[in-house]
């Protein structure tokens, strides 16, 4: 920083006053700007978030259905000992958490594999990089429909390609660990390019002369991968994550859409019960005791991958 | 001697590199080919062991879509039109709106300390926790009594809602990208704090917004939960509208497969134009710059 | 100038208000809206209602996909006591879920001169509109009826050497079986994986009520029961001896079809007939058309239509029985054009219009049921229409979703072999007993249980079997 930033022509005390006036004006004008451009996110963000979750912990405590309003009573931690109780809640949670893990590990194995090559420049690179987005900006609707289709044990794809190269024909979505991993393989391909973009972005934004240096130092690519690569980029990989998690916890229309929750309710995830819960019974005040319990463990968790997050990122 | 091993190593590393890739490329194209093959397949065709990649193209998924052709008459194809100028709509709207206020307060978490405002930022997230089908049935109790059932000013209202978040969180990543030396310069020169930010700064995170923009896009075009129950005829959406693809034989295929090669067209030209954009600083600012 | 100003404000309200004023003149049109799942039926009605004599009326169609969507639709605009859509077909089960929320058929019926009980056979009018059972009182017309059918392949069951090879093995003539018994040999006798050709396709699936629209049909028919309507009782009758023959009857008849067919839904069954893939399917009549339809079936001209077989059960007696499928019309109560709609059902309610329905799908209007027209007008309306008489249906009562989804889950598990049927019904009857009781009901236990509920319960079972056509 240079004379030429001080306005030309000016004595030395008028530049100390103008900074002082500058100063306070900036500290007021500041506190104008945060409150001016919070408040629009602030406030719509309020007006929707405020009253459904007033109701959702309202009614949680009663026995509530919207669609019978009159039959309304209150019950206390009723609905919350009804669920926790009920064995098979815990079935869902533990096949919710199997499927979150499989996928989210899937997701992040592969996406920072793709990312780190298409990081690299090449000829066509982009569009390539487009054409890899699309699963992504499918219809989520159609992405249901389509794996069920190919999932088809008799007329699908992939049990046709599996029986020409002479692999038995799975039964996709008539039994629990094959519907688990054929719904983990359809979630994986839907959202793996969210990972890409991000990973690849986050491998793109790390400064070149890092990697110059380490290359005087002889280091090899392996060690150039998880020493620099991994460790700089970690942050926006967390941030995938925690992204991720939190909509993996959350998916059930793809298991609507290929197993209908079956066979039994092993393939329910615990959205899918509280889908069912909410829509199908119209047990309002139960749904919102779930939905409640969900929450909770979804925060959790978020709140100590975000900590974490925020103490990687005083340390870069 | 060591030299050619390694480089035989790389040789092998590189190949199994390639070939990964290409495994990966398969996975992630074969199904949208298929569906696109699939979108021209009769119900006979689609379902014909061993499958065929060559047929006779059939467009009556497409015609269904747009309620044209043999589709004109059927029920379906009624308000397909007013559907679409809905979504595009409802999701420009909600889009722009998003990355607006995303913008504004994604550079005040980038530039200011301020109380809470680890708070706010998590409070911006934990908005994308909440399970959209908890929370609908008082989503459209609210939306009754406040008059917003079935308008398109509802679903925008709930599009700004669902992206609002994102928007926030990557913008503040693109805003940190840039150095704060820039406004100090243009304050110590004597502008105003609004002018650095509008002037000097925006133009440099064009880029971010493009990019903020085509994640919210993707978000707003597709949402169905919402739509689908607090719509019914006025505001329905395009994806609502064709999702109801049910007719005489059962679920009708073609009709969905068609639906998602015509979903998908108007957000790949807008991930196609954002392209660079997309690739430029998506790094939430928690790292070094480039 | 602020006389000016003031001057040009007037100008346009009065200019504002003018357009408002035509737009309310061409908005005075009435929008009748309706749900319903999209489909042939839907067409149906809105290709009839273009030829609606008051061309103000439009009826406009607010479709959804067939499966849960549909009833969540309704229901939530139920919820909000909203009237975005002024009547709407839900399935028959849910009439004692939506009938608060509905239009009493009887104050029509009343004040109308045209639409009343008796131009609807008034078993369908009870299947499809009447809460509580036995009460009178109507909430639904039966718009658009259904019934579970069998679908065959007649080419088969016609071939000279397929018949002589049966009858060598059987010991008596290839024919549609009358019996699930029968029905059993005949799809033993066609299972030949090796040529691709199964014997028999049915719906296994946990959507909606996929599974147990199909078991309940065995069930039904080997004597067994939900449960007893009088005394609330589930256990003893959905686990009763008789109920879990029946049961095991629909889950070893996987066997004779496709590997993995144990979750299938009415699309994969379908897509078996049109594809040639099995000898017999269990189907509802809704699909004969499409599955006859050279467009979409490889074997259109080789399907034939017959009524669904019943059992003899372990008490010696015969009984057919079989899940009624279609959908009712009702009226949201909420909505503010009655008048208006009333009109229209007046005038879709005639035999002119019904008959144009009942061309594509299937009416519940008597007269246009009862002419030769119609039933000869394919191969299966002859069968449906006897196909009617031997209907049952799920409980009718508001808890219905959740006492569905829990048979639906123990069938399910029942289907795909984790559960034997025993354990299964036993389950699923203490959690119907665990939701009936939460939702108030007083289960007043009895001091047995019957061996075959159904003696007890509106006996149908006759000594010997009564064969159709």
């Amino acid at each position: 920083m240079s004379n030429a930033n001080t306005p030309a022509g000016a004595d030395g005390q008028a530049v100390a006053h103008a900074t002082r006036q500058n100063a306070l004006r900036k500290r007021s004008s500041g506190r104008l700007m945060i409150f001016g451009f919070l408040s629009p996110t602030l406030a719509i963000l309020l007006f929707m978030v405020a009253y459904p979750i007033f109701s959702l912990i309202y009614y949680s405590f009663h026995n509530f259905s919207a669609l019978r309003q009159s039959t309304m009573k209150p019950v206390g931690l009723g609905n919350y000992q009804y669920l926790l109780s009920d064995p098979e809640l815990w079935e869902r949670f533990i096949f919710t958490g199997k499927f979150v893990f499989i996928c989210v590990s899937l997701q992040m194995l592969i996406g920072i594999f793709v990312g780190y090559q298409m990081q690299k420049n090449f000829r066509g690179r982009d569009v390539i990089f487009t054409i890899l987005m699309m699963p992504m900006m499918l219809s989520p609707v159609v992405v249901g429909f389509l794996w069920r289709y190919m999932l088809n044990s008799e007329w699908g794809i992939i049990n046709f390609l599996l029986s020409s190269v002479g692999i038995a024909k799975v039964d996709w979505l008539g039994q629990t660990n094959a519907a688990l991993w054929a719904a983990a393989a359809a979630d994986t391909w839907m959202w793996t390019p969210f990972i890409v973009l991000l990973a690849t972005a986050a491998f793109r934004g790390i400064p070149e002369t890092i990697y110059e240096a380490a290359e005087v130092d002889g280091a090899s690519p392996a060690y150039r991968f998880f020493r620099i690569t991994l460790p700089m980029s970690a942050p926006v990989l967390f941030i995938a994550l925690i992204l991720r998690l939190i909509d993996s916890f959350k998916q059930y229309d793809l298991f609507v859409a290929l197993t209908g929750g079956g066979p039994g309710s092993s393939t329910q995830t615990v959205s899918f019960s509280v889908a069912k819960t909410a829509f199908s019974y119209f047990y309002t005040g139960e749904a919102s005791a779930l939905a409640v319990i969900l929450l909770v463990i979804i925060i959790g968790l978020s709140m100590i991958l975000v900590r974490h997050l925020t103490r990687m990122g005083e340390k870069y | 001697m060591t030299h050619a091993r390694t480089s035989t190593i790389d040789l092998a590393g590189r190949w199994l590199v390639l070939g990964l890739l290409l495994v990966y490329t398969i996975y992630n194209v074969g199904p949208i080919f298929w569906l696109l093959l699939s979108s021209f397949k009769s119900r006979m065709d689609l379902f014909t062991m061993p499958p065929k990649l060559f047929f006779t193209p059939d467009l009556s998924g497409y015609q269904s879509v747009f309620g044209v052709g043999a589709a004109k008459d059927s029920a379906s194809a009624i308000g397909v039109f007013d559907s679409l100028v809905n979504s595009v709509i409802v999701s420009v709207a909600g889009t722009s709106l998003a990355v607006f206020f995303g913008t504004l307060a994604g550079y005040v978490c980038s530039r200011f300390n301020f109380i809470g405002k680890g708070d706010f930022m998590f409070f911006v997230l934990s908005t994308r926790m909440l399970p959209p089908v908890a929370v609908l049935v008082f989503y459209h109790l609210m939306f009754a009594r406040l008059g917003l059932a079935d308008t398109r000013f509802g679903l925008i209202l709930v599009s700004i809602f669902a992206n609002v978040g994102l928007a926030t969180w990557i913008m503040k990543g693109f805003f940190d990208g840039v150095p704060k030396e820039v406004e100090q310069i243009a304050i110590v020169n004597g502008y105003t704090r609004m002018y650095a930010f509008t002037r000097l700064v925006l133009p440099m995170v064009k880029g971010g917004i493009a990019a903020t923009a085509g994640f919210c896009f993707i978000f707003a075009w597709n949402e169905f939960a919402f739509a689908s129950i607090l719509t019914t005829t006025q505001a329905k959406t395009l994806p609502v509208k064709i999702s109801a693809a049910s007719g005489a034989t059962g679920i009708e295929w073609t009709q969905i497969c068609a639906a998602g090669v015509v979903l998908i067209i108007p957000v790949l030209i807008f991930f196609y134009l954002i392209r660079k954009h997309l690739l430029m600083g998506m790094t939430f600012g928690v790292l070094g710059r480039s | 100038m602020e006389h000016a100003f003031r001057k040009r404000l007037w100008t346009s309200a009065a200019a504002v208000s003018a357009v408002l004023a035509v737009s309310t003149a061409s908005a005075h049109a009435t929008d009748l809206t309706f749900v319903w799942h999209a489909g042939t039926c839907a067409d149906a009605l809105v290709d009839i209602a273009k030829d609606y004599p008051d061309k103000s009326v439009n009826i406009v169609p607010a479709l959804v996909p067939y499966g849960p969507q549909w009833h969540d639709k309704i229901a939530s605009e139920f919820a909000i006591q909203g009237d975005a859509f002024d009547f709407a077909m839900w399935d028959s089960q849910s009439t004692a879920e939506f009938a608060q929320h509905a239009v009493k058929l009887n104050d029509i019926f009343d004040k109308s001169d045209y639409l009343k009980a008796d131009i609807f056979p008034p078993a369908s009018l009870s299947r499809y509109g009447e809460f509580p059972d036995g009460s009178g009182e109507f909430f639904g017309l039966p718009a658009n009826q259904d019934a579970y059918g069998l679908t065959y392949r007649k080419d088969l069951f016609e071939d000279p050497k397929e018949m002589e090879a049966f009858k060598a093995k059987y010991g008596r003539d290839l024919a549609v079986p009358q019996t699930y018994q029968e029905a059993r040999d005949v799809a033993e006798f066609f299972t030949r994986p090796d040529q691709g050709l199964y014997g028999w396709a049915q719906m296994g699936g946990r959507d909606y009520d996929f599974a147990t629209t199909a078991s309940n049909s065995y069930l039904w028919s080997f004597g067994g029961e939900l449960y007893n309507p009088d005394t609330m009782e589930v256990k003893g009758y959905l686990d009763s001896p008789a109920s879990v023959d029946g049961v095991q009857a629909y889950v070893d008849m996987f066997k004779f079809g496709p590997p993995g067919s144990a979750n299938w839904g009415f699309d994969e069954v379908n897509t078996a007939i049109q594809q040639g893939q099995v000898a017999m399917a269990m189907q509802w009549f809704y699909f004969n058309g499409s599955n006859a339809d050279p467009k979409v079936s490889k074997f259109a001209d080789k399907v034939g239509f017959a009524v669904l077989p019943g059992a003899v059960g372990r008490d010696g007696k015969f009984r057919r029985q079989f899940s009624v499928g279609g959908q009712g019309m009702g009226i949201n109560k909420y909505s503010k054009k009655l008048p208006e709609l009333t009109k229209f059902m007046e005038w879709y309610f005639q035999p002119e219009q019904q008959k144009r329905y009942a061309a594509v799908c299937q009416t519940g209007l008597k007269t246009v049921l009862e002419s030769p027209d119609w039933q000869n007008l394919n191969s299966y309306n002859r069968q449906f229409s006897t196909a009617l008489q031997y209907l049952n249906d799920y409980w009718h009562l508001p808890e219905y979703p959740v006492l569905l989804d829990e048979l639906q889950q123990e069938i399910s598990s029942a289907a795909a072999g984790t559960k034997t049927v025993q354990e299964a019904l036993s389950a699923a009857a203490a959690k119907n007993e665990r939701t009936l009781e939460r939702a108030g009901y007083e289960i007043k236990r009895g001091d047995s249980t019957p061996e075959v509920p159904d003696q007890m319960i509106s006996p149908v079972g006759v000594d010997a079997v009564v064969p159709v056509e």
